[in-house]
């Protein structure tokens, strides 16, 4: 029975992760209607792009989010600037379609360029604090990871205020429901389009630090974790970033409670498995209107 | 002041608009009448830029907006209420109104437009905190021409505001639209229900078969007898 | 389809049949193992790009778990024809497999439309990868007595009449009516559905013979390699491999697939040398250039070179 809680403690912490690994992709495939499949590998970049700002500069692990975060806003604007703005051009089918061709050779040319510039091998961040432990009634919870939750969650929640408060957050909101109606209102559309995306990268390259510094990172995580903000957007749906955040911790303990029930190796099916199931029952998802 | 020259608006190889000239004077009701298909969406949805036409003109203010774009449109002042009403749905009245005052010369008069817009519509007021989708057909056309208000124009384009709303609720949003033109907006309006849009606009046109027909001041086509036998006679019935 | 005449396809099915032909007169002369090797990679390349284009090319649907059914054909063919089966039988029973797998999970999948089917299917592939990673972690590997009865040549011979059939299947089926009606679907499946088409019935045609042949390439794999690792035969990279070679060479044409499948192994054996995976780079660059610029691939390039000079 501890066993279990244990691994459903560590399942929500890496849930908290997959909820902020998904809300990138919900973002820009709700705003856009562009499914980015190269988010995994914007994710891995982040990762790689943590890893040596904190061995160039030595900052705290955490601390290299400030420089992170904006360099991958950044980056979102040059892909969208050079290559997703030119796929919203056409209709809302044909751009779905596009998206995942592009994304595609995208990733595969993000993937290649990452064994190349770094090799295959894995990475991660050793922190000083990395090894401790909190105890909470018989179970052990690695302060590290713990602390990777609770930054999980409170960047979605800063994501939530700037949609809500933020007049650009609004109407990329608008933009995301009609897109007509929010050109009718005097809103720059394409404007919208560039700043959602932009967030988007931003969240991939948090989400990517994160995971560098939690557990790690290698050129292949790219596939790995896109099917996991997948899984977890197709369960939550699109439109609620909190509902996307709830989404990502259910992942997490579905997968620990497979892993416990069928054995370590079978965690990563039962996501899989889901995920083809509301697919095909149920596409909007859970949360999503 | 609104012209339109010569506009031919197509959808791929079928042709909507063939050739349309009409023109909208400032602070002037003019309502534009015809049967369904006769292009009066596509044309208003041209002149606001959601379309853009295959020939002639659109000038507005001596501006040509075949360039422009749908949100720089609203900029220089000119809003559409698009048929259907097309609302935020999963935000509130005031949050839809809001993103109406989006453009720069709206939101710099924000305040006062929604006072504006409140005292025209009272039971908006009351209703801000309320999700636009709760709200009853009529009053969330008023959110939709209160948000058009919002972006502060100098003309108002109307798609059929009467549609599926109950008379009574009809007959005051006419009346706001009378009242919104006697503070100097113009208004242009798409509409079925001819008798009443008749009696308040000042001129009128027939759109057929995505041309021009006939047009004229109001009161004359109300006499006018293809007019009586297509759009008022006791076989033309409106829902 | 991409501008390209029925003629001009037939010319082409002709040429490419007749260079297999000429392939077939190679290994009669003394050549080094590695050449055989080298044009066996393409032969495989090739089926496996043309299995892949008849469900994206006709019948126009992004299949991202291909690799589940190049596996499922691996997997069959080796257990069976490690049993004593021969191998023809064992193909045979490879590819059925893969094709009732296919049959099984493609009604409710083609519920899915565009994208939805392409992570969905992506997702199929991904379980059974890693099922049977579960399952079989361990390394397949010839027992001895096959070890010393190898021969490459029946590989190689094997893999060039795989090839021509996967071409020769395309080329019947863009002729039928079968193939008539996927396009229709692929220009519009709404449109083709309210004239009778028959939607659903096409798709999962053009799967089974997809999947089929998918089986058929990964049955091969198995009777070439003398060792793998069970998992490795539904590795994504087959699926992806497949999509590029048939992008760029020219989706839903005869001869693209062909011309990309060449492209793609050539690059790949001499650019491997100085970067691994450079070749991916490359492609994916002109992967995404092709998807932007020219949907039709390079075989609408050379189709609008070809024209352009004949207008003076």
């Amino acid at each position: 029975m501890r066993i279990l809680a244990q691994q459903l403690v560590l399942g929500l912490m890496l849930g908290g992760l997959y909820g902020l690994a998904a809300a990138g992709l919900s973002l820009v495939f709700g705003v856009l209607k562009v499914l980015n499949v190269a988010h995994g590998e914007l994710i891995m970049l982040g990762g790689y792009a943590a890893f040596f700002v904190v061995g160039l500069f030595g900052l705290d692990p955490f601390a290299s989010l400030l420089l992170v975060v904006p360099l991958s806003l950044l980056l979102g604007v040059a892909l969208y600037a050079g290559l997703f703005g030119f796929v919203v051009r056409a209709s809302e089918e044909t751009r779905v379609k596009n998206s995942l061709l592009i994304g595609f050779g995208l990733a595969l040319s993000l993937h290649a360029l990452a064994v190349r510039l770094w090799t295959a091998d894995e990475r991660s961040i050793i922190t000083p604090y990395g090894g401790a432990v909190l105890r909470v009634g018989g179970l052990s919870i690695p302060v590290l990871r713990l602390t990777i939750l609770a930054l999980a969650f409170a960047l979605i929640a800063a994501l939530h205020l700037l949609l809500t408060r933020w007049r650009w957050g609004r109407a990329i909101r608008a933009t995301a429901e009609d897109w007509e109606a929010a050109l009718l209102s005097g809103i720059d559309v394409r404007r919208a389009y560039l700043l959602a995306f932009a967030l988007g990268t931003a969240l991939a390259g948090a989400a990517g630090t994160l995971v560098a510094i939690g557990y790690s990172v290698s050129p292949s995580i790219g596939l790995e974790w896109t099917l996991k903000a997948l899984i977890v957007v197709v369960l939550a749906g699109l439109g609620s970033m909190i509902g996307t955040f709830v989404g990502g911790l259910v992942l997490g303990a579905a997968e620990a409670l497979s892993g416990f029930t069928f054995g370590g190796p079978y965690r990563e099916v039962v996501g899989l498995a889901i995920f083809v199931v509301v697919l095909v029952a149920r596409p909007r998802g859970f949360f999503g209107r | 002041m609104l012209e339109v020259q010569d506009l031919e608006v197509s959808y791929g190889d079928v042709r909507a608009l063939g050739g349309v000239t009409l023109t909208v004077g400032a602070g002037e009701i003019v309502a534009l009448l015809g049967p369904n298909g006769a292009g009066k969406s596509t044309l208003l949805k041209s002149i606001a830029g959601l379309l853009r036409p295959r020939g002639g003109s659109i000038r507005w203010e001596g501006e040509d907006l075949g360039a422009v774009g749908a949100h720089e449109i609203v900029e220089r002042g000119l809003a559409l209420v698009p048929e259907g009403r097309r609302l935020f749905g999963s935000m509130t009245v005031g949050e839809n109104l809001e993103l109406g005052a989006f453009a720069p010369h709206a939101r710099r008069v924000h305040a006062e437009s929604l006072e504006r817009v409140y005292a025209l519509f009272p039971a908006l007021r009351e209703r801000r905190g309320q999700l636009v989708r709760a709200l009853s057909g009529g009053q969330q056309q008023m959110v939709a021409v209160g948000r058009a208000l919002m972006s502060a124009p100098r003309l108002l384009m109307l798609d059929e505001p009467s549609l599926g709303i109950a008379p009574r609720l009809v007959a005051s949003i006419f009346d706001s639209l009378v009242e919104i033109n006697r503070a100097g907006v113009g208004v242009f309006l798409v509409e079925q229900n001819v008798r009443a849009s008749l009696s308040f606009a000042h001129r009128a046109y027939v759109l057929e078969g995505g041309r021009v027909v006939g047009s004229g001041p109001a009161a004359a086509l109300l006499e006018d007898p293809h007019v009586r036998r297509a759009y008022l006679g006791p076989l033309a019935v409106r829902a | 389809m991409s501008g390209v005449s029925d003629r001009y396809e037939r010319r082409w099915t002709i040429a490419i049949l007749a260079a297999l032909g000429a392939l077939a007169l190679v290994p009669l002369a003394p050549v080094r193992d590695d050449v055989l090797n080298f044009v066996f990679l393409i032969l495989l390349s090739i089926t496996l790009a043309q299995s892949w284009n008849v469900v994206a090319g006709y019948a126009g649907q992004v299949n991202l778990g291909h690799a589940a059914f190049f596996g499922l054909g691996a997997l069959v063919t080796r257990t069976l024809w490690i049993r004593g089966l021969p191998i023809p039988i064992a193909m045979a029973a490879g590819a059925a497999v893969a094709a009732a797998f296919a049959l099984l999970m493609g009604a409710p999948a083609f519920r899915l439309r565009g994208a939805y089917f392409a992570i969905g299917t992506l997702a199929l592939g991904e379980i059974l990868r890693s099922t049977v990673g579960n399952v079989l972690p361990e390394i397949s590997t010839l027992p001895a007595a096959s070890i010393a009865g190898y021969r490459l040549i029946h590989r190689y011979y094997l893999a060039l009449a795989l090839a021509a059939v996967s071409v020769l299947a395309v080329a019947a089926l863009a002729a039928s009516r079968t193939g008539l009606g996927m396009e229709a679907i692929r220009e519009d499946e709404d449109a083709a559905e309210a004239s009778g088409v028959g939607a659903l019935r096409l798709k999962l045609t053009a799967l089974v013979l997809s999947t089929g042949l998918a089986g058929l390439a990964g049955g091969l794999f198995a009777y070439y390699h003398i060792s793998y690792y069970p998992a490795h035969a539904f590795s994504p990279t087959w699926t992806f491999d497949a999509l590029l070679m048939t992008y760029i060479g020219g989706v839903g044409t005869l001869h693209g697939p062909v011309l990309g499948a060449l492209l793609y192994v050539v690059l790949k054996e001499y650019l491997a040398v100085r970067w691994v995976d450079f070749h991916l780079l490359i492609f994916g660059a002109l992967f995404v250039a092709i998807v932007l610029l020219l949907p039709g691939g390079l075989v609408q390039a050379a189709a609008r070179l070809g024209s352009a000079r004949k207008n003076p």
